[in-house]
Parts: structure tokens; sequence; C-alpha cells
């Protein structure tokens, strides 16, 4: 951005002070217009004395542009030709979501130190920075330069995923290795069973204390460590409720994102495979992966969700695309009938589904002009009495639904899946002979 | 103007306030005598208020100027040592309004910063004294012939140098 040097009012104000004083001195023969007149000659000479000839060029960096919710960076300004400048002011516009150090983004400094400002993202999503007004000054406040005006930069803020942490199993292990416990027995470290010897058997495994005991060999045996399938469907189709950031209320959206990044941070750490499918808004969708760089590309695609209906055509046929075995976290507010049906036919399908229920409880949609507010609150209540009606269907078909608490949220649920996926099940006609 | 005085920091409170008193004090440090009628001391009050409220604004010269053209009307005759506290308020004046100057209402005044004026207050307030040593020493000198027309064409160079310095500093940026 290019600005230009010019002086200041200060020191037209010095110069002109200086002017009249000499002046009224030798005019009106005034030695006392002299005395008053001579500091303001000696700012005017040194105002004078420091006239700028270079050509500054300013620019505003972060230190990261990848944060988390509630973690913080520093915007700093590289100053290049700043031989004459004494002083640096920076102004900085405020945005949503995006707490500033100092609060007013209003900051200055000497050169020798160049102001900061620190920059602390409230909530999710990609965030641009409010435009700045940068001012430099000459030693003696004698020439300003600008204001110039930076262009905001983008941050791309990805939820936080701390506060989830649970101990319980993922229910149905298919994988090849990780670290949860199959139901089939294979090359784990965990004791399972002690059966005789057969063909076959390592040898490494024999329990030769009961070998000799029964006097016939005898093997112990422990379950396969396997990694498995999650998927996680977000819900976009609308956010209701008010956002206030991270320290203010949270919006369903705020949940589901928040909600949904923490569990996949939580299964890839355990080693499982982590897909998402975003529905509504934009859309998304991320296969099935494990590892860092997967967690990565999943936040970074959370983070970029936007709440929006789906296309007329395809909103009653969504296609979740699960593969069999895979766990189901479904993050919702269970308004939209599309999300609703799609879970329903996952759960009729046999797959462990789960619902985490992200409406918050004093969540009401905006009155549009010209709406009765008694009507549109009446319409409300009846939509919630629907979508109760909605969820307790879905617990009769055997789908756990779920508010959102943090961490511990998933634990008894996913316990009851475990054991529900143990217990022997009488297949249909189909699926036996697919066997 | 209540939401401008809200976010406003103590510091730059003061600022304002030596603003709007050091002008109104210099007027009124004029010898007893000389004391200003009140009608002046009114649009002194109210130049300083403007001063005040919009330290880039050029009330402020015109404030500075009116106390300046008083002490010229009322100590033509000699040279009062009240003088050099009128000089040091308006000095402080006017630097405050150039602290003022270097950012929005919500941008505090820094330590640095205060602390650099302040010397550089302190330099060029020791002009005002030494000033009025020399002109207390020179007062009962004989005057020398056409001293005062060289000190008018001395005024006008400097006030010409001056003018271009700045006209010439806009012309180059």
């Amino acid at each position: 951005m290019t600005s230009r040097w010019r002086p200041t009012p200060a020191l037209a104000r010095a110069v002109l002070v200086s002017g009249i004083c000499v002046v009224a001195a030798v005019v009106g023969a005034s030695p006392a217009a002299m005395v008053i007149g001579a500091p303001f000659i000696l700012l005017s000479c040194f105002g004078l004395l420091h006239r700028p000839d270079s050509q500054p060029a300013v620019d505003a960096e972060l230190d990261q542009r990848w944060l988390h919710e509630g973690q913080g960076t520093t915007s700093r300004l590289l100053l290049r030709d700043g031989a004459d400048v004494e002083h640096v002011t920076r102004a900085m516009a405020r945005t949503p979501y995006v707490a500033l150090h100092p609060p007013a983004g209003v900051t200055g400094g000497l050169v020798d130190e160049l102001p900061t400002i620190e920059i602390g993202p409230r909530r999710w999503g990609r965030r641009v920075l409010g435009e700045e007004l940068v001012c430099l000054t000459t030693p003696w406040a004698g020439y300003r330069w600008g204001p110039a005006l930076l262009h905001g930069d983008s941050v791309r803020v990805l939820p936080q995923t701390r506060r989830f942490e649970t101990r319980s199993e993922t229910p149905r292990p298919v994988g090849l290795v990780g670290a949860n416990r199959s139901p089939r027995l294979g090359a784990g470290v965990e004791f399972a069973d002690i059966r005789p010897f057969r063909p076959g058997d390592r040898l490494r495994r024999i329990s030769w204390r009961v070998s000799v005991r029964s006097r016939e060999l005898h093997v112990t045996t422990s379950p396969a460590e396997e990694d498995s399938g999650v998927l996680l469907v977000v819900d976009t189709l609308a956010d209701h409720g008010h956002s206030g950031g991270l320290d203010g209320d949270a919006s369903s959206l705020d949940q589901s994102v928040r909600a949904a990044a923490a569990v996949a941070e939580h299964h890839i750490r355990a080693g499982d495979r982590v897909g998402l499918r975003i529905v509504g808004g934009d859309g998304g969708l991320l296969g099935y992966g494990a590892g860092t760089r997967h967690l990565r590309a999943l936040l970074d695609l959370l983070s970029g969700v936007r709440a929006g209906e789906l296309p007329e055509g395809i909103a009653h046929r969504i296609q979740l695309r699960v593969s069999g075995g895979s766990v189901v976290f479904v993050f919702s507010p269970m308004l939209g009938t599309a999300i609703v049906t799609a879970t329903a036919s996952l759960v009729q399908r046999g797959l462990p589904v789960v619902v985490v229920d992200t409406l918050p409880p004093g969540a009401s949609p905006p009155v549009p002009d010209g709406v009765d507010p008694r009507v549109a609150g009446l319409a409300w209540r009846m939509r919630r009495l629907e979508r109760d009606q909605v969820l307790g269907a879905l617990g009769t078909l055997g789908c756990p639904v779920i508010a959102w608490r943090g961490a511990g949220t998933l634990d008894d649920v996913l316990r009851r899946l475990a054991r529900r996926a143990s217990v022997p099940r009488a297949l249909k006609g189909w699926e036996a002979g697919a066997r | 103007m209540r939401e401008l005085l809200r976010r406003e920091t103590r510091g730059r409170l003061l600022l304002r306030g030596v603003i709007l008193v050091a002008p109104v004090l210099a007027l009124l440090a004029a010898r007893p005598a000389d004391l200003p009628h009140g009608w002046f001391v009114v649009g002194t009050v109210v130049l300083s208020i403007g001063f005040a409220a919009l330290p880039e604004s050029a009330l402020g010269t015109l404030c500075l100027a009116v106390v300046v053209l008083w002490w010229v009307l009322a100590a033509s005759d000699g040279v009062p040592p009240t003088a050099i506290p009128a000089a040091l308020l308006l000095l402080a004046a006017h630097l405050s309004a150039v602290l003022l100057s270097y950012g929005p209402a919500t941008l505090p005044v820094g330590a640095a910063l205060l602390g650099r004026w302040m010397g550089r207050a302190a330099g060029v307030g020791v002009a005002a004294p030494l000033v009025w040593l020399v002109a207390v020493v020179v007062d009962d000198q004989p005057e020398p012939p056409g001293i005062w027309i060289s000190g008018l064409a001395c005024a006008v160079i400097v006030c010409i140098v001056a003018a271009t310095a700045v006209s010439t500093g806009e012309e180059r940026a």
C-alpha cells in the first residue's frame, strides 16, 4: 500500500505560533512574545530538520494461520525503509468472533519495538481479520505517513477438541490392526481363554502350568486387536440458537462441529479409521483414514462447514456411503427430514448408530418480519414436539440419542453398543445366506 | 460525546485537561494590571475547549495565537518574569496535543513515547528562561540603529523558509 509523507498539524501549529511570536515581538517591540515563542521556534526547527526522504512500505504478517479455537497468534508489522520513522500506530477493525489485544485493536509504539496485535479467534471457521490502518510519524512529530490501509489476513480456525476422552471400546472393530478388542480370537495380548492344544497353535502360547496340572497341552488364547471404522455425519442443514464463541453460548452447528472434532481426534489417536460426511451447506466428504495428517484434513473440512439447505433434488435421497461394520455418529439437532430418514435407514441396516443431539436447550428460531411472535412460538413448540417423537422412534429402533456434554458423553452408549454387538443374534434370511 | 469520553484512557483525559487549562492559565499569568477582560477570557476558554476536543484542528493555533497576542498587547513595555510560566504552559498545551495526535481516541499514550517527549519538552522549555534572561540583560541597553528592521527581516526570512519547507514536504511526497 503506497502513501506519502505529510506535515503534521502539530508542525504547522508550531511554525505558525513561532511566526506570530517573532513578528509580534519585532513589530510590537515585545520581548515577552519572544520568550513565549522561543520553545515553539525550537520545536519547528527540529520538526523541519527531520523532514523525511524515505519511502516506507508496511505489511502485516501473522505468526500462525492455522489455529484451534481459544488459541492465539500475533500480527506483526513488517516495515521496510523506515529510516525516518520514530513512531508507529496500528488500528485494526474488529471482527466477529475474534478477540484482539489490545481490545480496541489500536496500538502504537516506537519503531525500535514495532507494535504487535494479539489475535484470538473464539469460533471455528474461516475468519478474515478486519482491515488495518497504519500510520508512521517522524521524530519531533513533524511529518506523518499514512494512514495506509492493509487488508485483513485470513485465519483457519479449527474446532476445539481437547474436552473429549472416553475409555469405552468401539463396538464393532473389523479392521486389520488396531487398539480395539475384537470379538474374534487372534494374536492379541489380553487374556481370553485356555483351551486344549490344537495343531497350528504357536508353542509360545502353551500354558505350561495348566498343561502340567492337567497332563495335557493347553494354550492361552487372546482376542485379536483391530482398528475400527468410524463415520461421523455432521448435519449442517441449519444453525439453531446463538453462537457466542468459545466462552459464550453454543449454537447447534457449534456443538456439532466441536463434538465431531473431539470424537474424530479421540478415535484417530486410538488408531481407528475415521470418515466424515457433511450433510447440508456446501456438503463435504472425507473417506476413511487414520493418522495425524488425516485428522488435520478432517478438522479442516469441519472448520469450513456452513449452514444451508440441500438442493431440492437430493434432499430425500442422501447417500451416506457407510461401509459394513462401521460405527456411525450422527451430530444433528434432528430437525431436518432428510437427516432423520438417513439415520433411520442406517439403524434398520443393523449398523451401530449413535445420534448426538446438538440442539441447544433454549434455541428458538428468529421470527421473520410480519409474523406474529406468538404464532412463531407456537409453531416452534409443535416442531419440537415432532422432534421429540422422532427421537423416541429412533430410540425404539435401537439407536441411542444423547446430548453432547463433553468428556464421557459416549462412554455408556459405546459400552452398551459393544455389549450388544457381542450378543448372538438371529440373522435375517438373506443375511444368513450371504454368510 | 459520552461514548468518546468513556473510551478515552485516563492518560489521554489528563492530556485533554492540560490543553483545556493551560492556555487560560497562560492568559491569566499576565501581571494583575494587565489581566484580560472577561470576554477575552471567555473566548480563550471556548477556544481551549475546541482545542482539547480537536487537538489536530486549527482551533489550537488560534487559541495559542490569541494568548500570544494578548501578551504582546499587555507586556509591550517590559519583560515580566510571568512570561516564562506562560511560555511553559503554552508549550505544555501544544505538546499534549502532539501526544494526542499519535492515534485515535482508544490509543493509550505509551510510557516510552511520553518519556521521550518529556525530555524534549524539558530541552525546548529551557529556551524560554534563557531568552527571558537575555531580554532582561539587554533591556536597559540603547537600541542599535536598525535593530527592529533587521529583526523584522530575519522574521520574514524565517517564516518564508519554514513555509517553503512545509510546502516542499507536501510536494515531494
